[in-house]
């Protein structure tokens, strides 16, 4: 399995980053998560962070070294994740459960699958073209599926914040899934929150994709995003992923699995910003503290005389 | 249980991993310290994270948290005392001490360090009160400040600047110790893992303003150091000073002991102001390894200026 990855989030103008993004591959399975978490303060960090860190855990518990239906996964992670949520909430006597978007896509065996709740989106892009994108669980977006609004006017609309569906909610929700769908060497995924494409058009969005590698693509994307979103700019968050097929072509500075043992697994879950210790921060975990030691017995190796 | 909780070092003789412990070396408020040796009999010195107030040890070796809840301040402690291992274990340099292993046992975490015969600077001062020579200091600290640009150029603050941290081996060559304080992402957390100072020596930024914190704020403990050298006491506490300032500077307490120059440079890093202290390690290096001009020396000491200074001191202490 061969790809090439990038993965970046930004706060804009907004105080707090509650958007959290993550991915994780095995030998022949691939994940990508996007949350984008909602409330007024930083509780939505809370629930975006619990989704994106328990999706990507029951990933490296599952992919062994596949998935064995990755559809049933995304639905029932999803599940996992506002179950999570809401146990939080109640743990923590919040009079109002923190809630997220959640988009997340798997590919394994060349074919991709991808679900997702609220407004956070996948786009499936084929030679710079849009071949799907998901369509958003808004307001905004039945006004436009309904012939009301235009796709310009989506981002601009009064009442484009308004999300039916959601992790964390009053209502369970209610996952939208992919169909199974074959992928080739040279597509591209991009998932990402509202931030990011609702200052952007689709055309500059695929335009962009196509002409640049992704670790340049997606910071332009962004630059130009968080200008035109101002200082009132909302998080955005990306995910790019350029698909190289299970041939010997290899994406430039791209990732193979090839070597890769069966049963492990590489995981980029972007914890952002310095650590805050306040309410509700994930606990240092022992894994977190293997990890530090790990890290650290490795450093002292290689600086050692 | 007390509302004062002490923790108990481990026994003489415990065995962690494949080192025996010998004995308690110091303990802070976040970790004690013990000499050790490991399977080849080698001396080692380890660091056992332990913040007293957050974990209790009363007997046996298991360390807990006081409570559930101190159990997340507690792991989240441990986050700085990673910080100061990878710091350190990056850092691999003839006057910074040198991390060779870090380990979890009996619940927490230890780091262990390399060993060396020697005394600190500290117990040098207290043994030569008042004949500290200005050559000895230079050396010291010039040397001293090597591995503190090389701490600087790693991004980290050392912050608990002392005698009592900088460590002389047999040979003379000074080490840096005590990475301890160097744990800035605790700022948030202070009303249970309060920042480390040791008064005397802390810049004033680091009782307040601590978004000031710079390598400046080491510069002062330097200052503060050399000062100690010479005084045979630290200075008197940045947190008085700024509510009123009676130390006398080093130009007024030692002219003729010691140069002019020197003394004027101790007395820059010592400014409260800290826009005024060199701003970097390597400007206060340079001037500590100046060639001083033969008139600039300090003469042969005079019986007025030791009693001048005698006095002086005991003002001081007052």
């Amino acid at each position: 399995m061969k790809f090439s990855i990038y993965q970046s989030s930004r706060q804009g103008g907004r105080k707090y980053n509650q958007d959290r993004v993550a991915y994780s591959y095995s030998k022949e399975s691939l994940l990508m998560v996007v949350a984008d978490g909602m409330g007024g303060h930083f509780h939505g960090e809370i629930a975006a962070q619990m989704t994106v860190q328990l999706i990507a855990e029951m990933f490296q518990k599952q992919a062994r070294p596949t998935l064995r239906d990755p559809l049933f996964f995304l639905d029932q992670a999803m599940h996992a994740g506002h179950e999570a949520i809401c146990d939080y909430s109640v743990d923590n006597e919040l009079l109002e459960s923190p809630r997220t978007t959640c988009v997340a896509a798997v590919i394994q065996r060349d074919m991709v699958y991808w679900a997702h709740v609220g407004d956070s989106r996948l786009y499936f892009f084929r030679h710079g073209r849009l071949v799907t994108r998901t369509q958003d669980h808004s307001r905004v977006q039945q006004l436009f599926d309904q012939g009301r609004i235009t796709e310009a006017e989506m981002a601009t609309h009064p009442e484009r914040n308004k999300i039916y569906n959601c992790l964390g909610g009053m209502i369970p929700p209610d996952v939208e899934l992919s169909r199974r769908t074959s992928i080739e060497a040279g597509d591209i995924l991009l998932l990402c929150s509202d931030g990011l494409w609702g200052s952007l058009s689709v055309n500059e969005i695929g335009s962009i994709l196509n002409t640049y590698p992704l670790d340049q693509a997606i910071p332009e994307l962004m630059d130009h995003a968080e200008f035109r979103g101002g200082q009132d700019g909302d998080n955005l968050s990306a995910i790019a992923m350029t698909w190289g097929g299970q041939g010997s072509s290899q994406p430039a500075g791209g990732v193979s699995t090839e070597m890769m043992p069966l049963d492990s697994f590489t995981t980029q879950l972007d914890v952002l910003h310095a650590p805050r210790p306040a309410v509700g921060e994930a606990p240092v975990t022992d894994d977190d503290i293997e990890k530090a030691i790990a890290e650290i017995q490795s450093a002292i190796k290689k600086f050692s005389k | 249980m007390s509302s004062q909780q002490i923790n108990q070092a481990l026994p003489e003789g415990a065995q962690i991993l494949n080192y025996r412990i010998a004995k308690q070396l110091s303990g802070g408020g976040f970790s004690i310290v013990y000499l050790a040796y490991d399977e080849t009999g080698t001396p080692v010195a380890i660091k056992e994270y332990l913040p007293s107030g957050l974990a209790l040890r009363d007997g046996g070796e298991i360390v807990q948290a006081t409570s559930v809840d101190n159990l997340n301040t507690f792991r989240y402690g441990m986050k700085c005392f990673f910080e100061e291992g990878r710091a350190l274990a990056k850092i691999s340099h003839p006057n910074v001490v040198r991390v060779t292993n870090f380990f979890r046992a009996n619940e927490t975490v230890y780091m262990v360090m390399q060993y060396e015969r020697g005394r600190t600077l500290q117990e040098h001062i207290q043994q030569h009160k008042g004949h500290i020579r200005e050559s000895f200091i230079r050396r010291v600290f010039a040397q001293m400040l090597n591995g503190l640009r090389e701490v600087h150029t790693h991004k980290l603050l050392h912050l608990d600047i002392k005698p009592a941290n900088i460590y002389l081996r047999l040979d003379g060559s000074p080490v840096l110790l005590d990475f301890g304080a160097a744990r800035q992402t605790l700022s948030s957390e202070k009303n249970k893992l309060s920042p480390m100072y040791t008064p005397g020596f802390a810049a004033p930024e680091q009782y307040k303003n601590r978004e000031r914190l710079g390598p400046w704020s080491d510069i002062y403990s330097v200052g503060a150091s050399m000062f100690a050298c010479m005084a045979g006491f630290a200075p008197q506490a940045a947190d008085a000073r700024m509510e009123d300032d009676k130390m006398s500077s080093a130009t007024k307490l030692w002219p003729g002991e010691y140069s002019e120059q020197l003394l004027r440079l101790i007395d820059q890093c010592l400014d409260l102001d800290y826009m005024r202290r060199p701003q970097s390690v390597f400007a206060l290096q340079r001037e500590l390894v100046k060639d001083v001009l033969p008139e600039e020396l300090p003469r042969k000491k005079s019986l007025i200026s030791s009693i001048r200074a005698t006095l002086n001191k005991d003002l001081f202490r007052s």
